[in-house]
């Protein structure tokens, strides 16, 4: 029986088994099984004779703590329990006549379902949350200086002062060959030449070390990525 | 194959790095030296960034006679060595009257290497070839001379002395 609740619930009809686990949980005095024949039959085409529903009366046995008033009494649970346990005892014994008789009846009562809260995806949250917070940061440190536009093709000269070197400041001067957009992880790859021999370097762009961006030229390029200029930067050579 | 050289063989790269020189203000030395020295014709291949493994050959950077090792054996890691790493290598080239010769067994330590380093403060260095400093067992330099630049990651490594030696300390 359970499983036919279950299979309805399923379907769609969640009136029909709603109205079936009232029956269940209503007194044997109120048992019509002939309503119970109706509500289960219109989804289903049962080959099996479907009866008379009967409840059977679950004793409650459990006791609240000073062993007064039984715990079903007091407690949604306890009830809870009881209608799951009247339902486990529904039987289906009857007459294939019963059936035949509502079987010209097959229309179930439409049944306004109540809204469905929506839950957002909580990744897709966090992603929101960051974003804002990125937009934040960005903005902060935009705020404490001036960092121009760096994009491929440009000559940049920049005063970087190195943590690990004593925090000393040197002054790097290159080619903008590459940048990865990400927020306050924004990254440019600069290329320069240092006594014959290529050097590339990935810095953050926002990074707190890079005291100073100057723009010297911006070349016209064509492409986002300038790792051809590995190859021809062999002409420069001192 | 003749357009291909042909393209290999086009100032485009040179136009865009003109003013690009070694010295912050040298401008326009650089764009000159660059336009009359011949260009590079020969059909190169990018370097090969990984680790340095055996049969890797690298570029002796010091004077100790020894223009080309090849790595026999990284004493770092699993995979090879990296930027800083100690490898052993065998002589392959040369010169004539140098500390080493051809066929020697010596040790060196790596002060460039293709691969990319990242760095503490979120930035990453990556050179264009890979090139080691001899010294011997104890660690200590076989030449009086660095040439080239040298990463400051060496300072951690404790090879206080080829940072002292080095031309360019990037």
């Amino acid at each position: 029986m359970q499983c036919l609740v279950r299979n309805v619930c399923r379907a769609g009809s969640r009136g029909a088994a709603a109205r079936l686990l009232e029956l269940a949980a209503a007194g044997p005095g109120a048992t019509q099984p002939s309503v119970a024949v109706k509500l289960l039959r219109p989804p289903y085409e049962f080959t099996r004779p479907i009866g008379v529903v009967q409840p059977v009366r679950v004793q409650s046995r459990a006791v609240s703590r000073d062993g007064l008033v039984p715990a079903a009494a007091t407690s949604g649970f306890g009830l809870c329990a009881q209608v799951i346990v009247a339902m486990r005892g529904l039987s289906t014994v009857g007459s294939a006549a019963e059936v035949a008789s509502d079987s010209d009846d097959s229309t179930s009562p439409a049944v306004e379902h109540p809204p469905r809260i929506k839950f957002k995806r909580p990744d897709k949250t966090a992603r929101h949350i960051m974003n804002i917070l990125n937009k934040e940061a960005v903005e902060k440190v935009r705020s404490e200086r001036e960092i121009p536009d760096v994009q491929p093709g440009c000559i940049i000269q920049m005063r970087l002062q190195v943590p690990e070197n004593k925090r000393r400041e040197s002054t790097l001067k290159g080619i903008v060959i590459g940048r990865r957009n990400a927020g306050i992880n924004t990254t440019f790859r600069l290329r320069r030449l240092v006594a014959g021999v290529g050097v590339e370097s990935v810095f953050p762009l926002y990074s707190p070390n890079i005291k100073e961006i100057k723009v010297l030229d911006r070349k016209k390029v064509r492409r986002a990525k300038l790792y051809y200029l590995r190859d021809r930067m062999n002409a420069l050579r001192k | 194959m003749a357009a291909f050289l042909r393209s290999k063989c086009s100032p485009v790269g040179r136009t865009l790095m003109g003013s690009l020189g070694n010295s912050l203000f040298g401008a326009a030395n650089s764009s000159v030296g660059a336009i009359t020295r011949p260009s590079h014709c020969d059909a190169i291949s990018q370097q090969i960034r990984t680790f340095i493994q055996m049969r890797t050959n690298l570029k002796v950077v010091d004077n100790s006679g020894a223009k080309r090792v090849m790595c026999i054996q990284s004493l770092r890691g699993k995979k090879g060595a990296r930027l800083g790493d100690m490898i052993i290598g065998s002589v392959k080239e040369a010169q004539p009257r140098g500390k080493v010769k051809k066929g020697d067994v010596v040790y060196g330590v790596v002060v460039r290497a293709a691969m990319k380093k990242g760095r503490s403060d979120g930035s990453e260095v990556q050179f264009d070839d890979n090139a080691v400093v001899l010294v011997n067992k104890k660690g200590e330099l076989i030449g009086t001379r660095v040439f080239g630049p040298v990463p400051h990651e060496l300072r951690k490594k404790k090879h206080l002395k080829i940072l002292a030696l080095a031309e360019h300390i990037v």
